[in-house]
């Protein structure tokens, strides 16, 4: 073989080298990194919301390992795989993008369902309180209605007892007096047929009432005080047993007998002693 | 003779290695990947991966407009990668942008969900008028 065989063996083998040796060169990081972010673009989300951009990336990346091929040594490779990286990541960023906008929108809708909800909700209250409110306004208007109607009703129960006893009003409530002498025959504790009729009128104007009411019996200091303590409580029950029986409530009235201990006259004429001699109903306001 | 041949085929190879020259001058790639750098400047300084890809984009423009003339093959490679990475630099932007609004509406509707109704106002106690006798 003389040096012209020689040279002429070597050029194929030489053009050969520079060309199809890429199998035997290490890919650069570029492509490496290429590779690996093409993987993750084609198998994540991006595949699914930008599959344009996903696809491009292909091309590229393609183009690249094309280049490597041919031209692993060539500075125009590790341009091109740098490229098909770039534009994996750019598929990358524009399906995170998507998914971002997607998210922002799914988030205001859901808002605003939220939001219409809670006004719904707050309107519904503000109905309901504001029916509540007007009944109650309007039970206020009743009870005021009613107290009127229970004010006008005593005071003419008042002007109706004013008529056949004193009445005057102290710390203890309306106090009715009845003189004894009109109630019962002297010593005795049944009511006179007279004193029926005037506590007919009483027990009409006081049994719709719903008030407490005391009666209380009271004698003149004359015989022994024993005896007068037991006579005026016989006669505050009569009186008491009287008004029940005429539709005052039993369980608001009690009966208390003073006897001579509270008298309101002097009991040494006779017209103080008859003074003394007394009943009184005490009509209690309404608790 | 045959060897005369032979040198011709080399020198003929010689001219295909050195056709580089042949390619035209980027141009249009190269004003197409400014104007992509002008536009990720606008919104990419303030996300770190933005402004790192859009600071390769720059250099990459700058390396490219050097070797016009010289390798524009390889400012080719580069005005298309400077374009590319300022592409990536915007998105990357927007991305970091549009993810903050979707963590801001996502607290929101937390807050909006998590938050009670508004009670019913206490109900009114009707004034009484006094009782007298």
């Amino acid at each position: 073989m003389n040096w012209n065989h020689a040279l002429a063996a070597a050029v194929p083998v030489i053009l050969a080298g520079s060309v199809g040796c890429a199998g035997e060169h290490i890919p650069p990081k570029s492509l490496v990194d290429a590779r690996a972010d093409y993987a993750q673009a084609r198998n994540g989300v991006a595949m699914q919301l930008d599959p344009t951009d996903v696809h491009e990336a292909d091309m590229s990346l393609q183009t690249a390992e094309q280049a490597f091929h041919d031209s692993p040594d060539d500075p125009g490779t590790n341009d091109l795989a740098i490229i098909a990286d770039r534009k994996a990541l750019y598929a990358q960023s524009q399906a995170g993008l998507m998914k971002a906008q997607q998210d922002t929108q799914l988030a205001t809708q859901q808002l605003q369902t939220t939001r219409s909800q809670q006004l719904a909700m707050a309107q519904g209250q503000l109905g309901a309180t504001q029916m509540q409110l007007q009944q109650q306004q309007a039970q206020s208007i009743a009870d005021q209605q009613k107290l009127a109607t229970m004010e006008a009703n005593l005071k003419d129960a008042r002007a109706t007892i004013a008529k056949i006893a004193s009445i005057k009003d102290d710390d203890r409530g309306m106090v009715i007096t009845l003189q004894g002498e009109v109630l019962f025959k002297t010593g005795k504790s049944d009511l006179k047929p007279a004193a029926m009729a005037k506590l007919d009128q009483i027990a009409d104007a006081l049994k719709s009432k719903e008030a407490p009411i005391t009666v209380y019996g009271f004698t003149d200091n004359v015989g022994a005080h024993d005896m007068n303590m037991d006579l005026s409580q016989r006669r505050a029950d009569s009186v008491r047993t009287y008004l029940i029986s005429k539709g005052v409530p039993q369980d608001l009235i009690k009966a208390e007998g003073k006897g001579p201990d509270s008298p309101v006259a002097d009991n040494e004429s006779l017209e103080g002693r008859a003074q003394n001699r007394r009943v009184e109903l005490v009509v209690s306001p309404k608790k | 003779m045959k060897v005369k041949a032979i040198w011709i085929a080399i020198a003929v190879g010689g001219v295909g290695v050195g056709c580089a020259s042949s390619v035209p001058p980027p141009n249009d790639q190269w004003s197409a990947a400014q104007a992509d750098v002008g536009r990720a400047t606008a919104v990419a300084t303030t996300v770190p991966d933005a402004r790192l890809h859009l600071q390769l984009a720059q250099e990459d423009l700058a390396k490219s407009k050097q070797l016009i003339g010289d390798d524009n093959k390889r400012a080719t490679n580069l005005a298309v990668l400077a374009r590319v990475e300022a592409q990536l630099a915007f998105s990357l932007a927007k991305q970091a942008t549009a993810q903050d609004e979707a963590t801001k509406a996502q607290a929101e509707l937390q807050k909006s969900t998590s938050q009670p109704v508004t009670p019913p106002m206490q109900p009114v106690t009707p004034t009484t008028l006094p009782v007298t006798h």
